[in-house]
């Protein structure tokens, strides 16, 4: 096996890992603030993605252009499941409210793959532009436009984020309730508020990395669980409300992942669940450890 | 300014307070003091809101508190320096002292209220950029002061300030607590040492197992047989 | 008559009476759905065991089930004796329990659902590489194939949970349990040994998921080795038992019923809807109803005699 190989195959890996990093960090930056965790987190992704879907094959609206919409119309939806589903768990003690709010995530992760397959049928649905083949050279390493702009967009998205977090009122009022939420309250940040909006917002996220994949890879109903546990074994490894760091070991997990399919194959995926079994046991905290006793 | 009226709270199936009234008049400083577990503290929460009385209840400025949510509070006036200060750990001082100032009165003249936190602690200036949670206790307590005042509150909670503290510390921070009076602000405080409560304060309660059992002018509490025995260490004559 | 034994002779009638249907109806469609309902039965009511009683949300059930439906399923090919394959079909499942219980059990809360339910995905990408064919059954044998048989091992297998289900519920045992959901601090405090319920409840699960599992494998004919072990197991278990009653003995039982119901009902129509039915009450009971259906009819029940009290006294 040569280098090209190796390196290509990591290549890859890097720009699905972006993805990865991206729908990781709105599964963190909720439960961060509202201290519980969305397993339907994949789905929005999914659904993201088949807004995508619909916007090209109904409208012919490039998935690029349609990339901000969808994530609004997902920013929506986000904020509705929340005050609908999840708000009221809110006044629970917080072991009941993480218990049930990993519950309530897997009652709505069923609702939407139903939901799904029966919108677009079971099948697999990829949005294929002009552009699908395009990709440019460096150093004999091929960079699809595609998924390379995934990577770049994902960056993008989080650096964004980022700036919103630490240099807007209303990104510091996230930080704070995610830090102590009493002590929001107490400093006027309507907790209820702010829960409804970052939701929003790890729905928008979500929504942008299905985007990415329903035009770079490809999109079914099914999809849900597996992206999931992908933004799962990323959160564990990154620890919570790191935002640069969920990006970080996204990549390195789509690194990790990509170049493993060299050497065991089709049980790439085994590898990742491993690598987040063995964190899960030996290094919890930098988790959930901080909240939960 | 503030009315408690024979509230009564419960923490679960817990009842911590047992129909405690009080009052609280404008520019004063009241104490409150007693054991632990008294439910001092629950007190204080309960006038922030973060707990809710089952029966009785609160007026502050003649506005009854039932239906105003905790977010609100601060913006009529009520700030809580909380036990163990509250702070956002992660984030710096400077950060924190601008989440004080979050409500629109706050944010408008919060530069002018950042100089005068300043003026008050001249060591919060210096730590601007430090993460809080790496502070050490007097830092952290001077910032939790500094950044209940960011809202220029008109009613100041303030619980156990001097905990944790050295008595070098402790001093400073009380005498910050009297200056802060004196520029107007009212005070509602609960204090573990009894002696500086009273001596402190205008007037205080004593609460025991969730009920006011003495209440009164803080220099005739000095003097007072029981208070004497219980806390002050001091034999009868 | 004491509830006890009421509750007894109610429950052999019903074994009786479900023991006599297969005599008096030759219809394969409705011997079906009764063994799809003693399956969901077997498969719920040992996820309850673990989530219920003990409190530990597993998101790895399928894994059991499907060790046990691989085990039972190679070792009856092979010529092994169906029973002989059929208990080591459990046993395979709880020893791997006991492997994984002692890193498992240590964690706490979602850590360990989101653990198993990475164990189980773990699995199910294993075998679906190392054999991702199906089998089938030797032509002599379809020709015989027989499923009255499949029937009575289906009905002894849900009869002997439901009972084990029953046993732990009055049991030293289970108060243990039960203990350990209710607050496993305080548990540890008055001297419960939290492992060893957490453990016993893991080992009892995963032995009957297995069970029923091996019994699966008996029952298909064309069988895919990577199917037992999809999550769609555990989704399955997880709804029956909340919208029956999660930590009850009836729960699972009503809800395997209703379940199996729907997914035959819609099977033509809209397939797979039965889950988005499931999935919405799901919700609703965790939001408004924890019982489930079992605390509803309770509540029902309650209000009637209310009702009844108040008409008299009127």
């Amino acid at each position: 096996m040569n280098w090209q190989v190796f390196a290509q195959s990591l290549l890859f890996g890097i720009f699905v890992g972006g993805l990865y990093g991206l729908a990781a960090v709105g599964l963190s930056l909720v439960f961060g603030v509202m201290k519980m965790l969305n397993v339907a987190h994949g789905e929005l992704l999914m659904l993201g993605g088949y807004a995508t879907f619909w916007f090209f094959s109904l409208y012919h609206i490039d998935p690029f252009l349609s990339l901000l919409p969808s994530a609004f119309i997902l920013f929506l939806i986000g904020m509705g499941l929340y005050k609908g589903f999840f708000s009221p768990l809110a006044k629970l003690h917080e072991e009941v409210k993480i218990k049930n709010s990993l519950l309530i995530g897997f009652g709505l992760s069923l609702i939407f793959h139903n939901l799904a397959i029966r919108l677009w049928t079971a099948d697999e649905k990829s949005v294929s532009v002009l552009y699908s083949g395009w990709g440019f050279s460096l150093f004999g390493l091929r960079f699809p436009f595609i998924r390379f702009s995934g990577l770049v967009l994902a960056t993008i998205v989080i650096f964004a984020l980022h700036q919103f977090l630490t240099k807007t009122y209303f990104g510091k009022a996230i930080r704070a309730t995610t830090e102590n939420w009493e002590s929001a309250a107490l400093m006027g940040i309507n907790i209820e508020k702010t829960s409804m909006i970052s939701f929003g917002f790890g729905a928008a996220l979500a929504a942008m990395a299905g985007t990415i994949v329903s035009v770079g890879y490809a999109i079914h109903p099914a999809m849900g669980l597996e992206w999931t546990l992908k933004a799962l074994i990323v959160v564990v490894l990154a620890g919570l409300g790191n935002i640069g760091g969920a990006f970080v070991a996204g990549v390195l997990l789509g690194a990790v992942e990509s170049v493993s399919t060299l050497f065991v194959g089709p049980y790439m995926e085994v590898v990742g669940l491993v690598i987040f079994l063995l964190v899960l046991e030996l290094r919890p905290q930098g988790l959930f450890g901080k909240s939960i006793g | 300014m503030l009315e408690i009226e024979k509230i009564n709270v419960s923490y679960g199936d817990l009842q911590i307070l047992w129909d405690i009234s009080l009052r609280v008049g404008e520019k004063e400083i009241v104490g409150l003091i007693g054991p632990n577990g008294a439910g001092k503290t629950t007190t204080l929460r309960t006038i922030t809101g973060l707990l809710r009385p089952f029966a009785g209840g609160i007026q502050f400025e003649g506005v009854p508190m039932e239906k105003v949510p905790i977010h609100k509070r601060v913006e009529l006036g009520i700030s809580l320096i909380p036990e163990g200060r509250g702070l956002f750990p992660g984030m710096s001082t400077l950060e924190n002292l601008e989440l004080g100032a979050f409500t629109t009165k706050g944010r408008a003249c919060k530069d002018e209220t950042l100089e005068q936190v300043y003026e008050l602690f001249p060591v919060l200036k210096n730590r601007k950029k430090q993460a809080a949670g790496t502070m050490s206790g007097g830092e952290q307590q001077m910032l939790a002061i500094g950044r209940g005042l960011m809202s220029k509150p008109k009613l100041l909670l303030v619980d156990e300030p001097s905990w944790g503290l050295s008595p070098l510390l402790s001093k400073v921070i009380y005498e910050v607590i009297g200056q802060i009076n004196h520029s107007g602000v009212t005070i509602l405080l609960i204090e573990q040492n009894v002696r500086i409560g009273l001596e402190l304060a205008n007037r205080a309660y004593v609460v025991e197992n969730g009920r006011i059992v003495k209440q009164g002018d803080s220099r005739n509490m000095l003097d007072d047989q029981h208070i004497r025995e219980a806390y002050l260490g001091t034999e009868s004559v | 008559m004491s509830g006890q034994r009421k509750t007894l002779f109610l429950s052999i009638g019903i074994t009786v009476f479900l023991a006599l249907i297969p005599l008096g109806t030759k219809r394969n469609d409705f011997i079906n759905i009764m063994i799809l309902i003693f399956l969901y039965v077997c498969l719920a009511q040992s996820w309850n065991i673990l989530a219920g009683y003990a409190g530990q949300v597993s998101l790895g059930h399928a894994a059991f089930f499907g060790l046990g439906a691989i085990t039972t399923r190679f070792l009856w090919a092979w010529g092994c004796p169906f029973f002989l394959a059929f208990l080591t079909g459990g046993v395979v499942a709880v020893v791997f329990a006991l492997i994984i219980g002692h890193p498992a059990l240590r964690l706490k809360g979602i850590y360990f659902a989101i653990g198993t339910l990475g164990l189980g995905q773990i699995l199910k990408i294993t075998v679906g590489n190392v054999l991702p064919t199906v089998a089938g059954l030797p032509e002599d044998y379809i020709a015989t194939y027989n499923l009255i048989p499949r029937y009575y091992l289906f009905l002894i297998l849900a009869v002997i949970v439901v009972a084990m289900v029953y046993w732990i519920n009055h049991s030293k045992l289970g108060l243990g349990m039960v203990a350990v959901r209710e607050d496993e601090e305080a548990a540890k405090a008055s001297g419960v040994n939290t492992f060893r319920q957490k453990i016993i409840a893991l080992a009892i699960s995963s032995f009957f998921a297995g069970l029923a599992g091996g019994a699966f494998a008996f029952y298909q004919v064309s069988y895919y080795y990577e199917l037992p072990f999809s999550p769609t197991w555990t989704f399955d278990a997880l709804l029956i038992t909340f919208v029956g009653g999660v930590g009850t003995i009836e729960g699972p039982i009503v809800g395997a019923f209703f379940y199996a119901i729907f997914k035959e009902l819609f099977v033509r129509t809209f397939p797979e809807l039965h889950v988005f039915i499931f999935g919405l009450l799901f919700i609703l009971v965790v939001l408004l109803l924890p019982g489930g259906l079992v605390e509803m009819a309770s509540r029902v029940r309650r209000l009637i005699t209310a009702k009844r009290a108040e008409a008299r006294c009127s």
